[in-house]
């Protein structure tokens, strides 16, 4: 074992040194990079990609590093006027991809500059597209339909608006999305990048049209409350009338039964004197007004007999025996 | 003459320590190697084995080995957890009592326009599992905010193609499936590796200023049913009591038919059986007859004048009145 301590000095400066190249001509790629190999400013070979262990010229080559995940942009929500003039406030998202770490580098430089970049691009295609397109057009999606029974639904509930909900829809929300997209992503090459999706993420009135919009909805439920009532009364009115119709009905119904069955009764009862009577009418002429005088006759009435009458003839004569036989 | 700095160590104590000097370096290296050599994979999670930055494994729960010093690198990703993303709301308070939270910064996420382009408050819950660690965490940046901008654009385009009032009511499962298959078909064009699992609809309201008058609606459909609920009852006071007392006319008017028949045959009988008395000595009984009228009949009467045919004015046979009675003399 040499025992130089110039010797040992020497050796460990030396493992440093070959410590030092080794670490700057190694490098390691994660699964989600990609990096661009630059040698004294200009970049050299093709773009790599592949994750692992690696390794490049010390010193004079610098690893460039860029993500090779996809990122998301997020568009600071837009107020913009529709074909129809009605402002709507429009977020909306995209994702994106360096799809060319070179031309990106020397395009746009990082990823910073790729936003706004993209700030510039996506604004104005949404923008121009939006304002291109009816308010329907961007809500609803091409399979919308109303059929007639929704209709008819919907106007039991009050929906006023008939002809917002017919309107048909010609290209959509996912058509609209598309062309978006289609018009954005051909700028994108340029860049390096490559746009993998933009989505209307939300859109809303502006405030001074949701205020009128609200009002709008307000005034159609009152109007449905009112309609409820009015409802309501009217059945109340109609079941009113029902039940007096019924009241009438059954009341009047049990009177001409009753007055059937009287009317029958007298009907049989005469038919039942007649027949008793007819037997001996002068008799029964006879007995009806014997029996009617001690009715007719009260102590209120004055009584004028002629002597001469049947009851006071023996008053005056008892030997009528001869009259009475005559 | 300059010093040679390597005179001033004290080379004894160089060789005296230079066992120690070697030895704690390697131990050192030893441990930290030991210790960076194994890893623990959790019982919900997997494990991604990364080497140089390359991925070249996902390990299951358990006990496991790699290279040491950082050449190969583990991550763990909770693939059995099932995970959720709020909209329109968040939760407060893991455990024990949860709580609601809703600022106007929600309300943003959770306000969207319905296809009868009015205003809706719709508030759901994504629920989903990591599918595929490797993928979730190198193919998108931030799998979380794409997954929540994702889930907000396909809810407001479900949305945007209903009506307002079939969201609020039977259309909130519809709406939920639709955009939970729309949902997993964008995860699968991102190739996250997040896999759907259920999207709830949560609160779906009108909007806070509009929802007096949606209560009001409610009210006045309540009222309606009141309404007629009082006129049903009316009726069921009045009818079934009409129909009582139509029962009681009807019997009523029996009841007189039955007398007046059974009167009739009564007199009837009575007569006929006086006639044939009657007949068997004619003037005998009619005699009998008027004399037992006169018997009744002139007690009952105030006053009786007897008059004879030749006098002119009337013969009291009673008690004469007061008032003087004027008789008509002739007949």
């Amino acid at each position: 074992m040499n025992k130089n301590p110039i010797f040992s000095t020497f050796v460990l400066l030396l493992l440093i040194i070959v410590g030092v190249v080794l670490r700057a001509s190694i490098y390691t790629l994660d699964q989600a990079e990609q990096a661009v190999i630059v040698q004294l400013g200009a970049p050299v070979g093709d773009p790599v990609t592949k994750p692992g262990l690696h390794f490049k010229l010390p010193f004079i080559q610098e690893v460039r590093r860029f993500d090779k995940r996809v990122i998301s942009w997020d568009g600071d929500p837009n107020q913009i006027p529709t074909r129809g003039e009605q402002f709507i406030s429009v977020d909306t998202t995209a994702r994106w991809r360096i799809s060319d770490p070179l031309i990106f580098m020397q395009r746009v430089q990082n990823e910073r500059g790729a936003t706004m970049r993209l700030n510039d691009i996506l604004d104005s295609v949404v923008r121009d597209k939006i304002s291109a397109t009816d308010l329907v057009e961007i809500v609803r999606s091409k399979d919308w339909k109303i059929s007639e029974a929704d209709l008819a639904r919907v106007q039991l509930s009050g929906e006023d608006d008939e002809e917002i909900l017919l309107q048909e829809v010609k290209t959509g929300r996912q058509e609209l999305v598309k062309s978006i997209y289609t018009q954005a992503a051909s700028q994108m090459p340029e860049m390096g990048i490559e746009l993998i999706d933009i989505r209307i993420k939300r859109i809303d009135y502006v405030e001074a049209v949701e205020q009128r919009v609200f009002d709008r909805m307000i005034a159609e439920r009152q109007r449905i409350a009112e309609q409820f009532r009015s409802e309501g009364e009217g059945r109340a009115a109609e079941i009113d009338g029902d039940t007096r119709r019924e009241l009438s009905e059954i009341q009047s119904e049990a009177n001409r039964q009753a007055e059937i069955i009287r009317g029958q009764a007298d009907a049989e009862a005469s038919s039942i004197y007649s027949q008793a009577f007819g037997a001996a009418p002068e008799f029964y002429a006879f007995l009806r007004t014997l029996e009617s005088y001690p009715k007719t006759v009260q102590d209120t009435s004055t009584l004028i007999l002629g002597t001469d009458s049947e009851y006071f003839r023996y008053l005056r004569d008892v030997s009528v025996q001869k009259t009475m036989d005559q | 003459m300059p010093r040679n700095p390597l005179d001033d160590v004290d080379w004894d104590a160089v060789k005296r320590y230079k066992k120690l000097v070697l030895i704690v370096p390697l131990f050192i290296l030893i441990a930290v190697g030991a210790l960076t050599s194994y890893y623990i994979v959790q019982p919900e999670e997997e494990a991604v084995i990364k080497r140089f930055g390359l991925v070249v494994a996902q390990k299951e729960p358990g006990l496991h080995f790699k290279l040491p010093f950082g050449i190969d690198t583990a991550q763990m990703v909770p693939t059995a957890r099932v995970l959720k993303q709020e909209f329109g709301f968040r939760t407060q308070g893991i455990d024990g009592r949860t709580s609601y939270r809703k600022d106007s910064m929600h309300r943003d996420e959770s306000l969207m326009l319905t296809g009868d382009l009015k205003v809706i408050d719709v508030e759901w819950v994504v629920q989903y599992r990591v599918s595929n660690p490797d993928k979730f965490l190198h193919q998108v940046r931030d799998p979380e905010q794409t997954l929540r901008d994702v889930s907000e654009s396909v809810m407001r385009r479900i949305v945007g193609n209903s009506l307002g009032s079939d969201v609020l009511t039977e259309k909130r499962v519809q709406v939920a499936n639709l955009s939970r298959a729309e949902l997993q078909k964008a995860m699968e064009y991102f190739d996250l590796g997040i896999q759907i699992s259920t999207i709830e609809l949560q609160d779906v309201t009108p909007p806070e200023p509009v929802k007096p008058a949606f209560n009001e609606v409610n009210q006045a459909e309540q009222e309606r049913e009141r309404f007629i609920n009082e006129a049903e009852k009316r009726r069921n006071q009045v009818i079934p009591r009409a129909e009582g007392e139509a029962r009681q006319v009807i019997a009523e008017a029996q009841g007189y038919a039955a007398k007046r028949v059974n009167a009739a045959k009564g007199e009837a009988d009575r007569f006929t059986a006086v006639y044939e008395a009657y007949l068997d000595a004619p003037d005998v009984t009619r005699q009998r007859m008027y004399l037992e009228m006169i018997d009744k009949v002139l007690p009952q009467a105030g006053r009786i004048f007897i008059m004879d045919e030749n006098q002119t004015a009337p013969l009291p046979l009673l008690n004469l009145g007061d008032s003087p009675v004027t008789v008509p003399a002739n007949r």
